[in-house]
C-alpha cells in the first residue's frame, strides 16, 4: 500500500497538480488535431482505461482478483442498448442505468465472496462464461448470436455532438477522470482505511467490529458499476453488439494486463497502463502476429509479475524514493 | 428415449473420468502450495496436441505420445513452479495472475502453431464402437476410462503410502510442522507440481483420443476442474471422482435433452447451486474452504 499510506495535505496538492497535468495531456490530441483514426484508437484505449481502473479498485481496495470483468462490461453494453432502444430512455440516462444493471448482476456473485482468495477469482471467471452463454441463448431479449444493431448512438447536448470522434473522446476523458476522483475519495475515506486494515489482517479487522464482507461487497458493486458504464458507453460509440464481442475474454484479460503493467496499487497506473498496452497491442503486436497476438501480452504480464509486480509506476517510485514503504 | 438417456449417462461417466484426472492435478498443486494453477487446463491441452502431432506426423498411435507429453508437460510444470517460487510479495494474488499469463501464452502459442481448427483422433481402432447392451462407446473412451481408474488408484496409493506422497499431504496440512519434521517444503511442492504435470499429460492424451480439441478448450478445462473441486468440497480422491462424474453426466444429459449450446451452462448452474446451498461441497464436511 505504498501510495495510499500517507494522505497528508501536501500530497493532496500534488495530486491536484497531477490531475491538471493529466487533463492537459488529454487535451493534446484535440489541440494537435489528431486524425480520426488516431482519435478512434484513443477512444478504445480510454474505454479500456476505465475498466482497468475499475479492476484495480477491486484488486487494490477489495483485495480481490477478478478474471471476469467481461461479465460487467457485456451486461452494461446490452443493458444500455436495450434500455435506450426498447424503452426509449435518453442515452445519457440509459448509460448510468446500465451501470446499475451491471452492479445488480454483481449481486449474483456475492455468494462467491464466501470463497476466499483463489476460489473467488475462479468463481468470477465462471460467472463471466454464464453471462456470455445467457446473452447468446436469450434470443428474444438480446437478438442472440446475430447481435443487436438498431439502437440510438450518443446524442448532441448544448450543440456539442457527442457522437463525433471528438465528442466521444471528450466524454470519455471526463468519465475516466470522474471515476479516478471517486476512487481517490473512497481511498481517503473511513471506508478506505477499513479496507486497508482488512488487507493487513482480515480477522483482526473483524474483531474490532468492521464488517469486512460487506465492505468487500460494496467494492465489487462499485467496480461492476464502473465497468458497466464503460461497457454502455462503448456500445453507443460502436453501434453494434453481439455476445462474442460484448462478453469477449478480451475485456477480462486486457484490464488485468494494463493494471498490472501500470501498477494496480496506484490510480494513474491502470489508466496509463491501459493506453500504453492498447496502443502496443493494436499498433505493434497486431502487425507482428495477426492471429494470436495476445501471446506477446501474456509474456509481458508474466515478466511484469516476476520482475516488477508493482508495475512500471512502482519501479519509478522505488527508484525515486528509496524503498521507504517497502511492501510486506 | 430411455436408451438415449442411458447412453448420455454412460458417455457422461466416461468423459467425467477425464475431468477427474484434470481436477486431481489442479487439486494436488493447490494442496501443496495453496496456489491455483490457472494454466492447468492449458497443460492438459498441450499434451493433447502432442498426441495430435505424433499421430498426424508419424502415423503412430496417439498413445505413443505419452513419453513425449510426460517429458514436455512435466518440464513446463516444473518451470512454472520455479517461476511461482520466485514470487515474494502478495504470493496468492501474484501467482494467480502469473499462471493466468502462462495460460494466455500457451493458448495463443497453440493457436499460432495449429490455428483454431478442431482436431480429433483419426485412428479407426480408437473410434471403433463397443456395445454394452444398448449403450455404445468408442474404444478410445473405454481405454481412457480404464486408464483414469488406474491412475487414480496409483495416486491414492502414492499419497497414502510413499514417502513423497506423505510429504505432500504433510505440507498441505501444515507447512511449518512439516518443515520441523525434516521435510523440505520446496522440494515437496516441486514433486506435487510434477505429479500434477504427469496427471495432466495422461488427461490430455485421453482427451485427444475421445473428444475434440481446439486451442480455446484449455481455458474451459481449467474452469471444469475448478467446478469439480468446488462440487467435491474438501478433497478426497473418491469425492473428486464422483463430482467429476456428476459434472460429466450433467453435461451429457443437457446435450441429449436440451441443446449442446447449453452444455457449459449446465455445469455452471450445478456449480452455482452447490455454492448457494452446500458451500462446503457435496462431500466436504469441514468448515471453511481456501
Amino acid at each position: 500500500m505504498a501510495a495510499s499510506s500517507s494522505s497528508s495535505r501536501p500530497q493532496m496538492g500534488r495530486n491536484a497538480g497531477l490531475v491538471l497535468g493529466v487533463l492537459v495531456l488529454a487535451a493534446l490530441p484535440l489541440v494537435l488535431g489528431a486524425s480520426n483514426y488516431l482519435l478512434g484508437l484513443f477512444i478504445s484505449a480510454l474505454i479500456l482505461a476505465g475498466i482497468s481502473l475499475a479492476w484495480a479498485l477491486l484488486g487494490n481496495l477489495g483485495g480481490m482478483v477478478s478474471f471476469g470483468h467481461a461479465a460487467f462490461f457485456g451486461v452494461g453494453a446490452y443493458a444500455s442498448a436495450l434500455i435506450s432502444a426498447r424503452l426509449g430512455v435518453p442515452v445519457l440516462l440509459a448509460i448510468p442505468l446500465a451501470g446499475l444493471c451491471a452492479a445488480l448482476c454483481s449481486l449474483a456473485m456475492l455468494p462467491a465472496l464466501r470463497l476466499s482468495g483463489p476460489y473467488f477469482a475462479l468463481a468470477i471467471l465462471a460467472y463471466a462464461q454464464i453471462f456470455r452463454i445467457l446473452a447468446t441463448e436469450a434470443t428474444w431479449l438480446t437478438g442472440g448470436a446475430a447481435g443487436l444493431q438498431r439502437y440510438p448512438g450518443l446524442p448532441t447536448i448544448f450543440g456539442f455532438d457527442l457522437s463525433t470522434r471528438t465528442g466521444s473522446y471528450v466524454l470519455l476523458v471526463l468519465l475516466v477522470a470522474l471515476c479516478a476522483l471517486a476512487y481517490v475519495a473512497i481511498r481517503r475515506s473511513h471506508v478506505g482505511t477499513a479496507l486497508r486494515a482488512i488487507a493487513e489482517s482480515e480477522d483482526a479487522t473483524r474483531v474490532v467490529g468492521v464488517n469486512s464482507v460487506m465492505l468487500k461487497a460494496w467494492m465489487l458493486l462499485l467496480s461492476a458499476f464502473m465497468t458497466g458504464l464503460f461497457g454502455a458507453l462503448n456500445a453507443h460509440i460502436i453501434g453494434f453488439l453481439d455476445p462474442d464481442y460484448a462478453f469477449s475474454g478480451v475485456w477480462s484479460v486486457m484490464p488485468i494486463i494494463a493494471a498490472i503493467f501500470g501498477g494496480y496499487r496506484t490510480i494513474l497506473g491502470p489508466v496509463a497502463g491501459a493506453i500504453l498496452i492498447y496502443m502496443f497491442d493494436q499498433v505493434v503486436a497486431k502487425s507482428l502476429i495477426a492471429v494470436g497476438h495476445q501471446i506477446l501480452l501474456g509474456i509481458l504480464l508474466a515478466v511484469m509479475i516476476l520482475v516488477a509486480p508493482n508495475g512500471v509506476l512502482g519501479l519509478f517510485k522505488r527508484a525515486k524514493g528509496g524503498n521507504r514503504h517497502a511492501e510486506a | 428415449m430411455t436408451d438415449l438417456i442411458l447412453q448420455a449417462l454412460f458417455s457422461g461417466v466416461l468423459i467425467g473420468s477425464v475431468y477427474a484426472l484434470v481436477a486431481l492435478g489442479l487439486a494436488l498443486a493447490f494442496g501443496a502450495m495453496r496456489i491455483i494453477n490457472l494454466a492447468h487446463g492449458e497443460l492438459v491441452l498441450l499434451a493433447a496436441y502432442m498426441a495430435y502431432v505424433v499421430e498426424s506426423r508419424t502415423g503412430l498411435d496417439p498413445y505413443m505420445a505419452i513419453p513425449l507429453a510426460l517429458l514436455a508437460v512435466c518440464a513446463l510444470s516444473a518451470l512454472l513452479f520455479l517461476m511461482i517460487d520466485r514470487i515474494r510479495e502478495h504470493r496468492e494474488l501474484n501467482s494467480l495472475i502469473l499462471t493466468f499469463a502462462v495460460g494466455i501464452i500457451l493458448t495463443n502459442g497453440l493457436l499460432l502453431l495449429f490455428a483454431s481448427d478442431m482436431r480429433s483422433t483419426t485412428s479407426p481402432m480408437l473410434q471403433d464402437a463397443i456395445s454394452f447392451g444398448n449403450v455404445y462407446a468408442m474404444k478410445g473412451e473405454v481405454i481412457a476410462f480404464a486408464v483414469s481408474l488406474v491412475l487414480m488408484t496409483i495416486l491414492w496409493w502414492w499419497l497414502k503410502k510413499s514417502w513423497y506422497g506423505r510429504a505432500v499431504r504433510a505440507v498441505s496440512s501444515n507447512r511449518d510442522a512439516a518443515m520441523l519434521m525434516g521435510i523440505s517444503p520446496v522440494r515437496t511442492e516441486l514433486v506435487a507440481f510434477l505429479a500434477a504435470g504427469a496427471l495432466a499429460s495422461f488427461a490430455g492424451i485421453a482427451l485427444y483420443t475421445m473428444s475434440v480439441i481446439q486451442p480455446a478448450v484449455g481455458h474451459g478445462l481449467t474452469v471444469k476442474a475448478f467446478i469439480v473441486t468446488v462440487l467435491a468440497g474438501v478433497g478426497s480422491i473418491p469425492g473428486v471422482f464422483l463430482a467429476a462424474l456428476l459434472l460429466g453426466v450433467t453435461e451429457a444429459l443437457t446435450v441429449t435433452l436440451a441443446s449442446s449450446a447449453l452444455q457449459e451452462l449446465a455445469g455452471m448452474v450445478l456449480f452455482l447451486l452447490v455454492l448457494f446451498l452446500l458451500p462446503n461441497g457435496l462431500f466436504g464436511a469441514r468448515a471453511r474452504r481456501g
